[in-house]
Parts: structure tokens; C-alpha cells; sequence
């Protein structure tokens, strides 16, 4: 077992465009949530695991002694493999984050703090329905760094309605003015079901168009290369060292296991996802039965297709030889006139042992990916 | 009756005085099915249990668009106010112009024709069409204004216009109501009186092919009028068309079940079952006759029937090629007027040419194939049948506009004609003219109703008409204007092929014949239309018109900028792989040509471009 993920779903208000399971804060509901939560770790056997992740939601709607203990809990029941430290990383959404928080969870053992900031721009801030300020994310990161956290991320969303290029930058470069060891950059996915779906479909000129979408990540790309973030991942940007482990587990098509009402886990060869219903959720763990939800086990190349569509977001890419001994798949031979066009096209590059997508591809990844997922 | 006498003397005109033949024909919507089952119910025909029953056994087409496609002849037994028993036999004919000759077939095993008006509504352009394809087989008509229980109902009004259009007496309407059996009584009374009953010869037998369908387990059902002689069980006849000789295993009346009987007689309809295996062996407008003692000349008006609009049928998977041959040669088996053969297209493959009797026709045979063969089609724009002489003087029929010859080995082409009739309230004269005349269209006659409505005739190309011309007279009139077409002959055009180029590579699927001095506006719009349909590229693809190699429009559909999943949603991979596994599959729908991924409605582009 590689990662750990525990989903906290509950936040002080829910953003328009965001469609996780969350839920708007209750206190009578997040404690019975905890409760359900802790029993379901605790019934859970343990294993080693080497990272830990809080996600949500907001994490920090929970107070930070309730976040160190279930890190405290974690950390006795999925102990590192080599008996070091974990990467425990907790989301934290910047307008919540209390003075003396972090130096409790540091001393829990929290080493990444993620914050949500996705714009220091008031009128993207405001349009994305969040409530902070820019001098509170700064606060946020300097109360970080005097905890002594050794890794901090900053979130940021691009092509926001209302978003320029002029604007996208003044967030880049105050991302990086902050001197965060991480940042990642999402292009902003209208989910269905959200409030912005709707505001899709009434106003759909009020959004980006992909032309305006491209200029903007590429505009990421080459300001945070150029502060010395290496782009490792789509998404993700990090200086030497500060790459996120819990993250890359995913991109490696490693195990993990997920906690928590909506988690996703993936442990011997099974994708499982648990019920999204908090009722069900918390109904099923209280009264000891199994968490409903969904499972699919893939095999032979739709498995290999995934796996590639997986290490196709990182910069590292595909590496053949272990690709064959692992999937038992020569990707060369097996996908040559898919490997042929988008090499043609100037969206994908092998060298040597490895197969990545180019700067061009990065842009254009679901297109590349899409090639080598099987369908049923 | 008896035929004792007759049997003596072949030679004297028989008259079935106990017998009425007679159909119902209406503009759509006027009410024509609810009074052909009001009349099966007052009859006692059926009980209003079994019309459901009926009802439900009906074609989804048929239910969904309102309209009749298929013709259910039914034998009514009613005893009339003056103590007698008649048999009354109900033909119907199908409710749309692309079945013309269907209808002409059927009206012509009548003697009579109840003529239902919608009492709001007033006379529109089948009702006139019909009424003049009932004077041509010289049926007695029998004007019924119907839905008069309609709060908008102006019974005095559409009679009125029934005197002025039809030259009918007012006296002469009924007023009825199919819904509410007002005016039922009437009617029966009226096709019993007023209808003449057949007549005939019992020299030579002599029955009309009006309509046949393909029964899976018992071959070809005709279903015939028999004019002269009599059919009987057990004996042989002969297809008048093809010359052949079939042994009759069954006759019998539509009650409307099949019910098998010893005979049909002279001036009666029924059905006739002979072990004929295809449609192909019979046609609608047939004469059977004796094989023994035939008749001299066949029953008048008998023609093959002959497509009027093409199209390109394609598998959109080149592995369901023999999927979609067996579909339509099963299609084939109940469908007479369709047509295919094969062809092969640079752009969508191995597929079929097929000839439809009109658009209905065509989009009943795709929805067919696509519902009920469960295929995945690409169709082609439709095409008319072009007649195109060579400067060396040949001539040949051209169905699909890529087979066109170069101009410069082109003298001349012409296109079929129709003639249309519109039906419409006066405010929308102005935005159909407009229409006509984008179209190609020449105002013939022009003539106002009482009620201020104008009935504007024109001449126009067929193709004007096949390509979304109702759709538009519909959205430009608000509905209000009613039309029907018939075709009338070709006349010389000055057309030309308008091809469509991709990454510079001609589409032989996308090119179609227009006149001259339209085709660089609707390869500017098709050009447009195109950009709007075809999805992003890995590459950018330019959209090129062009007429005899120059180009007189030009678009270009940009490269894919930007298609990436941002997050892995807390490690749900599934859920990122689905995505892109049904983005997968959108562009497996898609055609790819020469590299250009093409969505279906693209080859269909051209029927959505607006006027």
C-alpha cells in the first residue's frame, strides 16, 4: 500500500463550480461523520503506507486537534514501510486557517499544507464564490513556514469567467512572490450539477473559449518554469524535492486506500469508489455493514490503457521496459499507428525507453490519452 | 345478388346493387381516422374494445407522425334506413403526396369519396389535391364538415368555400362530428344513396392491385377490387404486369381481421393470397386476370412506380455493410417502391444508393433501418434524378451528384418539376414569396378564399422542395400555410456541382447539383455550416467550395487548443478514465475522412442552411 486519502467533506460554503462530495457544515453532521470516519479506519486492517492525505471539502472546517488526532490515528495503523515519516498533506482553505493550527498539526506530523487560493484576484475570487483575501493567504503561508510545515502548495484556477491574461499573471506571479515550494494550476472544469453548469448554459459566452483556456496554461507553464517550478505533472508545478508523493502514487497507478463518504480506493487490482450519500455512508458504518458503493477490476489492455492514460500526465511520462514487465504490454508494437500519428503531429516524444507528451501534447492530453484507453 | 343470369349471358353489365365501394380522403389532421373508426363502430363492425386493441397493433411511425402509411381496407355490413343490408367497403389511402400513385390505385377501386373539411380549419391544400384526384377517377363526392362541436368551427364558412373551390352544393355537405358521432347516421345513409354501386362484366375476371404487403409465413397479400368476373379459391390467375401465372390458395374480406371466404364477387374488394414470394412479383395498380380467359386489356392507369429522391445509405461501420444489405433487401420484401443498389464512396465507403417515392418515404426507411435493424447510418443530402445530355448527344439519368459528368462534357441538364400548391392566410403571402423565389420558384395563379386565405400556385424544381422547404414555409407561416406537390415534368436548368473540399481533399459525399447563380451562396453557407459542425482537429482543417475547380468559399475549422482533465477527483480514476472512454466513443461515431474526423449530421449539412 502506498497512499492513504480521507475525504472531509463538509465546507462553510459550498463553491459554485466545485462538484466533490460536500456537503455545507453542520456541527451535529460532521460529528457523527467524524465518528462513522474513525470507525471506519479502525475497522480497517492496517498496512504500511508512506503517504497521507486529507482532502475534501474542506479539511479545515474540522478543528486542527481533531485533524492531528486522526493523524495520530493513521499514522499508528498504517505505519511507513522503512519506519520513516510520512508526506501528510491536509487542504486547507486559507479564510479558516487559526493562528497556532498548524503548529498542531505539525506536531502531529502534517508535512504539506495545500491551500486553496485559485485567484488573488477580488473580482475571480468573488465570481468563484470564495471569501478570502490575498493578505490572508499570506499570513497562511508565512504561519506555515513558522510551524516548521516543509512543503507548502498553493491551488490556483485558470480560466475563470472574467479571467485575462493580465489578471492570470498578477496570480502567478504572487503565487510565486509568496516563495510556496509547490503550486498547481487547474483549468476550471464546468461540472454538471453545478451552479455553473447553469451559468454555462444561460451565459456561455461569459466563459473561455479553449483558444483563450490555452493561452492562459501556457502562460503558466512558461512563468513558473521560468521561477524554477519544474511542470511534473499537467497540473502541477514544484521545486526541486517538493513534488507531491500522495499525488504521484496515482500518476504510477499505485495502490491506495480511501477513506471517508465518496473515497476512491485501489488495492489489488480493484478500483473501488465508496457511496457518495453521507446518509449511506454513515448509515452503513454505524451499523457495521459494507459501504455501498462501486467496484470494476480491469484487465489485459483496458488495465494497460489506463495505466498510460495515467502516466501520460507526467512529465516523466510512460517508461516502456517497465510498462512491458509489468503489464505485459510492448507499448511501441501494440499502439504504433496511434504512437506514429501523434508523434507526427508533434504531440508525443519517445526517447530511449520513455514516452511522454510533449509541451503541445500537455495542452491536448485527453486527445493523446483517449488513443490508448480500451473501451468495453 | 345473384349471378344466375349473369352466368348466362357474360356479356350484360352487372350491377351489385348491395355494394359500395368508397374511401376517405382529407387534408392531415381533419379528423379522417376518428371517422373511419366511428363508422367501424356504429356498424358494429368492431366494438370500441377491439379499436383499442387495433389501435395499439398500428406502426409506432403511423402513431408518432399522425399520418397513415399503410392502407387497412375494411368491410362494414350496415343496415340502411330502408331495410336493406349493404356491404360498405372502406378503403383507406395514405395521407401523404410522396404515396400519390398509392392513393390514385386506391381511389380507383371506388365508386365514392367522403371529403372531411375541419369545420375551423376550412379547406387546405391535400383537400384540394384530393378533391381533384377524386374528379379525375369520377368519384361521387360527399362533402363532410367535421369537428363542428370545435368552439373555432365555422361550418358556414368552409361551406361556403366548398361551393366557391369544390362547386359543391351547400345542401349537398354533412355536418359531423367524428368525436362526438354527430352526423354519423347521415353519412351511412348518404355513401348508401348518394354512391352508385359498382358495376361490371362477367365476361373475363378482371381485379385491380390496390395495395399488397408482405406477410412473413403466408408470402404477398393482395389486396384487390375485383372490376369484372369473380376470384375464387383454388383457381388460377394471372399478373397482367408480369405475365405471370400464380395458383390462388385464399381469398377473403378484411372484417378487418383477414377472414377467408369462397369468393370475392363482382364490385367487391377483399384480399388475395397466392404463395407469391416477394412484393417485387405484384405491383400496386396490377390487373389479375384469367390465365384461361384473359382479359384484352388491363384496368387503366397502371404504372412501375418510380423513385423521385435518392440518397447514399452508409454503415457508419464499414463491418455492418451486410447488416445494412439485409435490412433493406427485408425492407425490400413490404416496400415495393424502394429502391437500392451498391455504391462506393472515397468518403464513407461500401454502402447504397436507394430511391425513395419522396422525403417521407426516405425518412421512414432510415428511421426503419436505424429502429428497428438497429444500424448505425450515415445518409447522404438528398438528390433528385438529374437528366443530363453529353455534347456527344447521349443522355443519362444521374442520382447522385458526384457521378455528374465534367461541364465540358455536359450539353445540358434538366430537373424534375413540381407544381406546388400553398394554402395560406394573407399576412404570409410576402415572407412565401420570398421563400418561393429564393427556391426557384414561378407564381402561377394566384386566388383569394372567402375567408381572406390565398391559394398561390407554383412551379418549382423538385430538389427546391426536398431540401427543408416545408420546414421553412412552416416557420415562416407560423404553421397556418398548407402545401402539396405534384411533379410535372423536367425542364433544362442552369445547374452546376458545387463540391466541398477538406484539407484540400474533395468529399464526394458532400457535393450537390444548384443552379448556377445560387452556388456560390450556398457554398459560402455550406462552408460555414461545416465549420460549425465538424469538432476541433489535432490539426486545423480547411473547408473549401468550389465549382469546376475554383474555389468560392472557404472556412477553417481552428486545431484543438486546449482538452485536458484537470484533477483526478481525490484519486477516482475510474471516473477520469469513463470520461474519456465516452469522449472515445463520440469520435468513434464520427467518420474519419482521409484525417478528418466528420460527425453524421455533416453529410446532412446541406438540408440545414437556411434560405
Amino acid at each position: 500500500m502506498h497512499g492513504i486519502y480521507v475525504h472531509l467533506p463538509f465546507c462553510p460554503y459550498v463553491c459554485p463550480y466545485c462538484d466533490f462530495a460536500k456537503w455545507p457544515l453542520r456541527p451535529s453532521a460532521a460529528s457523527a461523520y467524524l465518528d462513522a470516519l474513525v470507525r471506519e479506519i479502525t475497522q480497517t486492517p492496517g498496512v504500511n503506507a508512506q503517504t497521507i492525505f486529507f482532502g475534501g471539502g474542506t479539511p479545515n472546517a474540522y478543528a486542527a486537534t481533531t485533524i492531528a488526532s486522526l493523524v495520530t490515528t493513521l499514522r499508528a495503523r498504517f505505519p511507513h514501510p522503512q519506519g520513516r515519516a510520512h508526506e501528510i498533506s491536509v487542504e486547507v482553505n486559507p479564510e479558516l486557517v487559526e493562528a497556532g493550527d498548524f503548529d498542531v498539526y505539525a506536531a502531529a506530523g502534517v508535512t504539506r499544507i495545500s491551500i486553496g487560493v485559485q485567484s488573488f484576484v477580488d473580482d475571480e475570487i468573488a465570481v468563484l464564490g470564495r471569501k478570502h483575501t490575498s493578505e490572508q493567504v499570506e499570513q497562511v503561508v508565512k504561519m506555515a513556514r513558522a510551524a516548521g510545515i516543509a512543503s507548502v502548495s498553493i491551488d490556483l484556477i485558470f480560466a475563470v469567467p472574467g479571467q485575462t491574461r493580465a489578471t492570470w499573471g498578477q496570480s502567478l506571479a504572487r503565487a510565486i512572490e509568496l516563495n510556496v515550494d509547490h503550486i498547481s494550476t487547474y483549468g476550471l472544469t464546468v461540472e454538471e450539477g453545478t451552479p455553473f453548469w447553469e451559468w454555462h448554459r444561460r451565459e456561455p459566452a461569459r466563459f473561455l473559449d479553449q483558444d483563450r483556456e490555452a493561452e492562459l496554461y501556457a502562460e503558466a507553464i512558461e512563468r513558473l518554469g521560468g521561477a524554477g517550478f519544474e511542470q511534473y505533472e499537467i497540473s502541477n508545478f514544484a521545486r526541486s524535492g517538493h513534488e507531491c508523493a500522495h499525488n504521484r502514487n496515482y500518476w504510477e497507478n499505485g495502490e491506495y486506500l480511501g477513506f471517508g463518504v465518496g473515497a476512491a480506493s485501489y488495492r489489488e487490482g480493484e478500483r473501488s469508489v465508496h457511496t457518495r450519500s453521507l446518509a449511506d455512508y454513515i448509515e452503513a458504518v454505524s451499523s457495521g455493514r459494507p459501504i455501498p458503493g462501486d467496484s470494476e477490476r480491469l484487465s489485459g489492455i483496458r488495465k494497460a490503457g489506463e495505466a498510460i492514460m495515467l502516466a501520460l500526465r507526467t512529465t516523466s511520462g510512460v517508461n516502456l521496459t517497465g510498462f512491458r514487465e509489468r503489464y505485459g504490454v510492448d507499448v511501441t508494437s501494440r499502439y504504433r499507428s496511434v504512437i506514429e500519428e501523434f508523434v507526427d503531429a508533434g504531440l508525443l516524444e519517445c526517447e530511449g525507453d520513455r514516452m511522454r507528451l510533449s509541451i503541445k501534447g500537455r495542452f491536448v492530453a485527453n486527445d493523446v490519452c483517449e488513443a490508448f484507453i480500451a473501451c468495453e | 345478388m345473384s349471378l344466375s343470369k349473369a352466368e348466362a349471358n357474360p356479356h350484360r353489365l352487372i350491377v351489385a346493387q348491395d355494394v359500395r365501394n368508397f374511401c376517405i380522403i382529407a387534408h392531415i389532421d381533419h379528423g379522417k381516422t376518428t371517422l373511419s373508426d366511428r363508422l367501424l363502430e356504429v356498424t358494429k363492425t368492431v366494438h370500441s374494445r377491439e379499436m383499442e386493441e387495433q389501435l395499439l397493433d398500428a406502426m409506432d411511425l403511423e402513431r408518432e407522425r399522425g399520418i397513415t402509411i399503410k392502407m387497412h381496407p375494411v368491410t362494414l355490413g350496415y343496415k340502411a334506413d330502408d331495410g336493406q343490408l349493404y356491404r360498405l367497403n372502406l378503403i383507406d389511402t395514405p395521407g401523404h403526396v410522396d404515396f400519390s400513385y398509392e392513393v390514385s390505385r386506391s381511389l380507383a377501386a371506388c365508386e365514392g369519396a367522403l371529403l372531411i373539411i375541419d369545420a375551423a380549419q376550412g379547406i387546405e391544400a391535400q383537400t384540394l389535391a384530393n378533391y381533384h384526384l377524386a374528379l379525375e377517377h369520377d368519384l361521387t363526392i360527399i362533402p363532410v364538415i367535421n369537428k363542428i362541436d370545435l368552439p373555432a368551427a365555422d361550418p358556414e364558412r368552409v361551406m361556403r368555400e366548398v361551393e366557391e373551390l369544390l362547386v359543391i352544393e351547400k345542401r349537398d355537405c354533412i355536418l359531423a362530428s367524428a368525436k362526438n358521432g354527430i352526423g354519423i347516421d347521415e353519412i351511412l345513409e348518404a355513401i348508401v344513396h348518394r354512391i352508385p354501386p359498382p358495376k361490371g362484366h362477367n365476361d373475363h375476371l378482371r381485379a385491380l392491385v390496390f395495395n399488397a404487403q408482405f406477410d412473413p409465413y403466408r408470402g404477398v397479400v393482395s389486396y384487390v377490387r375485383v372490376v369484372d368476373g369473380e376470384l375464387k379459391a383454388g383457381t388460377k390467375f394471372m399478373s397482367m404486369a408480369h405475365q405471370h401465372v400464380y395458383e390462388c390458395t385464399e381469398v377473403g374480406v378484411f372484417t378487418p381481421a383477414m377472414r377467408a371466404t369462397e369468393r370475392i364477387s363482382l364490385g367487391n374488394t377483399g384480399y388475395v393470397i397466392a404463395n407469391i414470394k416477394s412484393l417485387g412479383d405484384i405491383d400496386v395498380g396490377d390487373t389479375l386476370t384469367s390465365p384461361g380467359n384473359p382479359a384484352h386489356v388491363p384496368l387503366p392507369g397502371y404504372r412501375k412506380a418510380v423513385p423521385m429522391v435518392y440518397c447514399g445509405l452508409y454503415p457508419n461501420e464499414g463491418a455492418a455493410y451486410d447488416d445494412l444489405r439485409d435490412a433493406l433487401e427485408k425492407l425490400k420484401l413490404n416496400d415495393a417502391a424502394l429502391v437500392y443498389e451498391p455504391e462506393t464512396s472515397i468518403a464513407l465507403g461500401f454502402g447504397f444508393r436507394c430511391g425513395f417515392l419522396g422525403l417521407l418515404h426516405m425518412e421512414i426507411v432510415q428511421e426503419r433501418l436505424e429502429r428497428d435493424y438497429s444500424l448505425d447510418l450515415i445518409a447522404t443530402s438528398p438528390s433528385v434524378v438529374f437528366r443530363v445530355t453529353r455534347t456527344d448527344g447521349s443522355v443519362e439519368m444521374i442520382d447522385n451528384p458526384s457521378k455528374l459528368p465534367a461541364s465540358n462534357l455536359i450539353r445540358s441538364i434538366e430537373e424534375p418539376y413540381v407544381k406546388a400548391t400553398i394554402i395560406t392566410p394573407p399576412d404570409y403571402v410576402g415572407a412565401i414569396m420570398d421563400l418561393t423565389q429564393t427556391r426557384r420558384g414561378m407564381l402561377g395563379n394566384m386566388e383569394y378564399l372567402h375567408d381572406g386565405r390565398v391559394i398561390l400556385t407554383y412551379e418549382m424544381p423538385l430538389i427546391e422542395v426536398i431540401v427543408d422547404f416545408f420546414d421553412q414555409l412552416k416557420s415562416r407561416t407560423k404553421g397556418y400555410a398548407s402545401l402539396d406537390y405534384e411533379v410535372v415534368g423536367y425542364r433544362e436548368g442552369d445547374l452546376v456541382k458545387l463540391e466541398i473540399l477538406l484539407n484540400a481533399e474533395p468529399v464526394d459525399a458532400l457535393s450537390f447539383i444548384v443552379a448556377r447563380d445560387k452556388a456560390a451562396s450556398r457554398g459560402r453557407a455550406l462552408a460555414e455550416k461545416l465549420k460549425e459542425l465538424i469538432p476541433r482537429q489535432m490539426f486545423e482543417v480547411p473547408i473549401q467550395a468550389a465549382i469546376g475547380g475554383k474555389v468560392v468559399a472557404r472556412e477553417t475549422v481552428s486545431a484543438q487548443r486546449k482538452n485536458v482533465l484537470a484533477k483526478c477527483y481525490g484519486g477516482d480514476i475510474t471516473r477520469k478514465r469513463k470520461l474519456l472512454e465516452k469522449q472515445k466513443a463520440g469520435k468513434e461515431r464520427m467518420k474519419r475522412v482521409g484525417r478528418v474526423e466528420l460527425p453524421q449530421e455533416a453529410f446532412m449539412a446541406v438540408l440545414k442552411l437556411g434560405d
